[in-house]
């Protein structure tokens, strides 16, 4: 892990960050309607007062000076004030991160340790009625939208069951049942890559030997297949990420919990351009770190990949 | 395989099931994590539910003589030309941090909501034409308006212009809406946003509006936690994680209400009703008989079966039925009939001359834009009225929209129909919608007469005489055939049967906490 | 206890699992595309006297909150929702793919540079990214189909690149190097049918994914258009009569779920085909 590796990353992760505020940005520009008159149109302001509003948000300014200013604010690291909440931006996305990342590493242990199962049981079953079934567990997983799964699960577990409480925070026993659902959502991807993956490796010529000098099965599987698949499931993972910060936000919704997801599709709705930024900001921040101990993870377990870093 | 069974069987074992919570804590379930919870600076309708039992306000509205109570304010004069009222304040109330109430502190929280640094979203606009406020001695203020504006009173009366703490306004600056501080019955104990908002009883209560039963609240703490999708809420109160829960899904209620365990107290809320507004500036509906014959092919009362499962009322004009001056006259009127309809589009030159089904004239089909927000069922009612429609020879071509996009929409006026909903008290809310200046003008209405009538209402310090406005303005709504009025909005709050005395006051929004009490069982 | 069967070749007469998942996939297409000429009730008629239906004689599957006959819904609504997931599907591997083996194949700069831009446009989450298109764009097939297929180019991206950073870093495409085969070749001729099996595994996943957010979007109200029948709609729709009516989200649901299954199972066929 040399200086220039490490600086080389981060300006890439520089790069990355701007490339998706710009995107951000664009995005907010091309959706219709005008975030004052949205703010104040209910509550009877007259259209004079709106458009000092909206004089005051800066939205009359040209697109460029709208831009310039943007990203100088996120240069100095100045999110602002929400236009909706009136409350400071930084601060509001810190207070969503936690219960997000609680809930994202939850699914992501669920989701993992069920796509692992499932993927290499299909495997080494391949084509058997076991293979079958794990193959139409993952795809209930990934074919049932968690709105509909979590509600299941909450009229089950909650309801009939009296086991697990329907929504909020507070402990272990709320994580459950959303963790689960989003991580069992989770899992159908993760199973399909480590199926196709271990499947792979089963026939490859280093197994086969492994087999030859006379392996058990288990051992082989522990050590040659499993490390194979911890590769692409974590792959996968990592790239699930943004579906866990922002897909999230369907689970958070049926399981009553707050989080970054809820706060954007929000500030997104009313076109609450600060906060949007400001989960940009973080999202993209937590996307290069999890992706860069993903990669090292990998190069990890596959050193082949390790020499063109270094 | 079977240790995991085993093991899984005792792990739900050992879980334990669903325990009823002690009789001092109260969980009341709300719909929507509220966008920011500053009565100064937020509009939404779910910071008051929580929020109108921590502060107080000058004037309370009563319900059963329809008239303005004392509160914080012990009585008031209107000066004869409308434009100075002057408040009397009681001497013996303090804040939650102990900080005396008095006529200063009036005018702090008048010059914050009014200071544009707060950038309020509606409190600043509720005072209207507000000029300035003055202290004439610690226990008097007057507030100065620029023209007359009869709906202050009203306003005075919601939280939003609820007094707070100067000195936690001071202190706490942009995060006060975490640490806020009022004089009501109930403390600001603890707010986690997005999760839970918790409220601890004021011991210390004993100056309360008569429309308060009791003299303090009688729950130890309220919980409020927020369930924003509809099909969960009913699960959460079965279970008993909540005892109070806003806005059951109709379908949900129904059940609930058969039920031993639970209750439903509907509580109908005052202000323009569920509408679908028709663009008079766009042809066709420029055609005063195309939009009856839309109003006459309209089976509302299906809708509401089918939709509502009849558990709030249809609506025939353009005031909730629970609203100061609504005009009971609107009743009678556009009763649903298919063939007055089919008669009135044929009046109006549309016929099917090429057996599609959908009329034409010059060869253009009649064909309607409809533009729908995904809240409050417009996309269900969309797609019913447009069944409906279409059974009368009418075509519409509907999309979803978000709400910043429909004013949009509406405001360059390319919409056909736009339906819409909002609530208040005082009928002065018709101005928002039926102005020829109005940000809801959506119907694009230009009636001068109509306009003379709301300036002039808004301005009338007699009742009588702002009731036969308003009674008028309705009257030429319906007649005009500006709206296609669906329903009111009712609010179904189930609750367990461990819960009583809760009443909500005029908005139809706000419970009156207070009077809740909690048994044990 | 573990006993693997060794993978091997087998053509695809030989897998009957496969070819049942082939012909559940053949039907659905079939009754989509022949939606129009089945003999069943207007999908879009409303009769709300005869709303929640149980399943029955009149209504072979129930009816939902308006009175619409499931049956007639599930069958015109597999036409918008795999119109949708093809659409999106061939878009996400349209741009996905041949950027990320590129990128893979490539190395050093083009690498760089490309994976910064699928970066950035991952660090959207994908829901949110489909959620501003769709506002840009308003609702409707296209539309949502850019959406979730635009959400859906940098996973691709990212999956191809790996499986062919991986493949590249096998001895034997050192080996093709060292021989002074030019990267174009690599990639063609070696990098992508070694890949090809994990990528059709991942396209077989990709379309559950594409299926899931665009009903996702439904769930937020912004999918298809109102009344169209389509299998997340009537899921988002039917959840809230979940318990007085199950048939009204169930159905679509098993729909969704067996066409996910078999578009997967179809996936592992073809790879043991091809294998």
């Amino acid at each position: 892990m040399t200086p220039s590796y490490l600086a080389r990353r981060f300006f890439h992760a520089l790069f990355v960050l701007w490339l998706s505020a710009t995107l951000a940005f664009i995005a907010l520009q091309l959706t219709p309607g005008d975030p004052a008159q949205a703010l104040l149109a209910a509550s009877g302001a007259t259209a004079d007062q709106v458009a000092a509003r909206r004089e005051r948000l800066g939205l009359d300014d040209p697109w460029l000076v709208q831009y310039l200013r943007y990203i100088s604010d996120l240069a100095r690291g100045n999110l602002g004030y929400s236009w909706l909440h009136g409350r400071p931006v930084g601060r509001m996305v810190l207070e969503q991160l936690l219960p997000t990342a609680e809930l994202a590493l939850a699914a992501t242990a669920v989701g993992v340790a069920l796509g692992l199962g499932l993927g290499v049981l299909a495997a080494v079953r391949q084509g058997t009625w076991v293979d079958v079934a794990a193959t139409a567990v993952a795809a209930v997983g990934l074919s049932t939208p968690t709105y509909w799964s979590g509600l299941l699960a909450i009229l089950f577990f909650s309801l009939q069951l009296c086991r697990f409480p329907a929504g909020g925070e507070g402990g272990l026993r709320h994580l459950v049942l959303p963790a689960a659902v989003l991580g069992f959502a989770l899992s159908g991807s993760i199973a399909r890559m480590v199926r196709a993956r271990v499947a792979e490796v089963l026939g490859a010529p280093f197994v086969l030997a492994a087999r030859a000098r006379g392996l058990g099965a288990r051992r082989v599987l522990l050590v040659h297949v499993l490390r194979a698949a911890v590769g692409p499931a974590l792959a996968v993972t990592a790239l699930q990420f943004g579906f866990l910060l922002g897909g999230a936000v369907i689970t958070e919704s049926v399981f009553a919990r707050r989080g970054l997801g809820r706060l954007a599709v929000e500030a997104i709705l009313w076109q609450d351009l600060p906060v949007v930024r400001g989960v940009i900001l973080v999202g993209a921040v937590a996307y290069v770190l999890v992706n860069w101990a993903a990669d090292v993870l990998q190069a990890w377990l596959d050193p082949r990949l390790w020499e063109e870093r270094v | 395989m079977r240790r995991f069974t085993i093991l899984f069987a005792l792990l739900v074992a050992i879980i334990p099931a669903c325990a009823a919570r002690p009789g001092d804590r109260l969980v009341y379930g709300l719909t929507l994590a509220p966008s920011g919870i500053d009565p100064h600076v937020n509009a939404s309708s779910e910071l008051g539910i929580p929020l109108t039992a921590v502060y107080d306000t000058l004037v309370y509205q009563d319900l059963s003589c329809n008239c303005f109570v004392a509160g914080l304010a012990e009585r008031w004069e209107v000066s004869d030309d409308g434009l100075v009222y002057t408040f009397y304040l009681r001497q013996d109330i303090v804040f939650h941090d102990g900080i005396p109430f008095d006529a200063e502190a009036v005018r702090y929280n008048l010059e914050r909501i009014t200071s544009d640094d707060l950038a309020s979203q509606k409190a600043r606009f509720m005072l209207g034409p507000y000029d300035h406020a003055e202290v004439v001695d610690d226990y008097t203020i007057r507030i100065y308006l620029g023209e007359p504006f009869t709906p202050l009173l009203d306003a005075l009366s919601q939280v939003y212009l609820g007094m707070a703490s100067p000195a936690a306004l001071a202190e706490w600056g942009e995060e006060y809406q975490l640490h806020q501080v009022g004089t009501g019955p109930y403390i600001f104990a603890e707010y986690v946003p997005g999760d839970h908002l918790l409220l601890r009883r004021n011991p210390d209560y004993a100056w309360g509006p008569e429309i308060y039963a009791n003299e303090t609240a009688q729950v130890e703490e309220i919980e409020f936690r927020f369930f924003v999708d509809p099909a969960t809420r009913s699960p959460a109160l079965e279970t008993g994680e909540v005892q109070v829960m806003g806005e059951i899904p109709p379908q949900d209620a129904s059940r609930l209400s058969e039920s031993d365990d639970f209750a439903i107290v509907p509580a109908a809320v005052p202000g323009v009703s569920l509408m679908l507004f028709m663009n008079t500036a766009r042809p066709p509906l420029d055609d005063v008989l195309v939009r009856q014959a839309l109003l006459y092919g309209t089976d509302r009362q299906a809708i509401v079966t089918a939709i509502f499962a009849d558990t709030s009322p249809v609506a025939y004009g353009p005031l909730a039925a629970a609203t100061l001056g609504y005009e009971p006259a609107v009743q009678g009127m556009y009763p649903y009939n298919a063939e007055r309809a089919a008669d009135l589009l044929e009046r109006a030159g549309w016929s099917d001359s090429d057996g599609d089904g959908i009329r034409d004239r010059e060869g253009e089909p009649l064909v309607l834009d409809l533009y729908l927000m995904s809240w409050g069922y417009m996309p269900e009612i969309g797609q019913m009225a447009a069944a409906q429609w279409r059974a009368i020879g009418v075509d519409t071509v509907s999309q979803v929209v978000s709400y910043p996009e429909a004013l949009s929409i509406a405001s360059e006026g390319t919409h056909h129909l736009i339906p819409f909903t909002l609530s208040g008290s005082d009928p002065d809310i018709l101005r928002k919608f039926f102005h020829s200046q109005a940000l809801f003008n959506w119907s694009g209405v230009n009636d001068p007469e109509m306009d003379f009538w709301l300036e002039e209402a808004a301005q009338l310090g007699d009742r009588q005489q702002r009731v036969a406005l308003y009674s008028r303005v309705q009257r030429q709504v319906m007649q005009q055939a500006l709206v296609i009025p669906i329903r009111d909005y009712v609010n179904l709050n189930g609750i367990s049967r461990r819960v009583q005395g809760l009443r909500f006051d005029a908005q139809g929004w706000f419970p009156q906490l207070i009077d809740v009490t909690l048994e044990d069982r | 206890m573990i006993e693997w069967v060794a993978p091997r070749r087998r053509p695809l007469p030989r897998q009957p699992i496969t070819l049942l998942a082939l012909a559940w996939l053949l039907l659905v297409v079939a009754v989509a595309a022949l939606a129009p000429l089945l003999p069943v009730a207007d999908p879009q008629a409303i009769d709300s006297l005869h709303a929640l239906q149980p399943p029955g004689i009149a209504h072979v599957l129930g009816t939902d909150f308006l009175g619409r006959d499931i049956l007639a819904r599930l069958l015109w609504g597999g036409r918008w929702t795999l119109q949708m997931g093809g659409l999106a599907l061939s878009l996400a591997i349209g741009i996905g793919l041949p950027l990320g083996l590129a990128a893979g194949s490539g190395g050093g700069r083009v690498d760089a540079l490309l994976m910064r831009l699928v970066d950035a446009w991952l660090a959207f989450p994908p829901l949110l990214l489909a959620m501003a298109v769709v506002a840009i764009l308003g609702t409707g097939l296209v539309s949502v189909a850019v959406a979730v297929g635009i959400a859906a180019v940098p996973p691709y991206a990212r999956v191809a690149r790996s499986i062919a950073r991986e493949v590249r870093a096998q001895p034997y495409i050192e080996a093709a190097w060292s021989i002074g085969c030019s990267p174009w070749r690599i990639a063609v001729r070696h990098v992508f049918p070694n890949a090809l099996p994990s990528l059709v595994a991942f396209t077989a996943t990709q379309l559950g994914w594409l299926l899931l957010n665009g009903a996702a979007l439904n769930f937020l109200g912004l999918g298809a258009p109102l009344g169209v029948p389509e299998w997340g709609s009537m899921l988002a729709e039917g959840r809230g009569y979940l318990r007085a009516a199950p048939w009204a989200s169930g159905f679509p649901g098993l729909a969704l779920t067996l066409t996910v299954l078999a578009a997967n199972l179809v996936g592992d066929g073809l790879q043991e085909a091809l294998g």
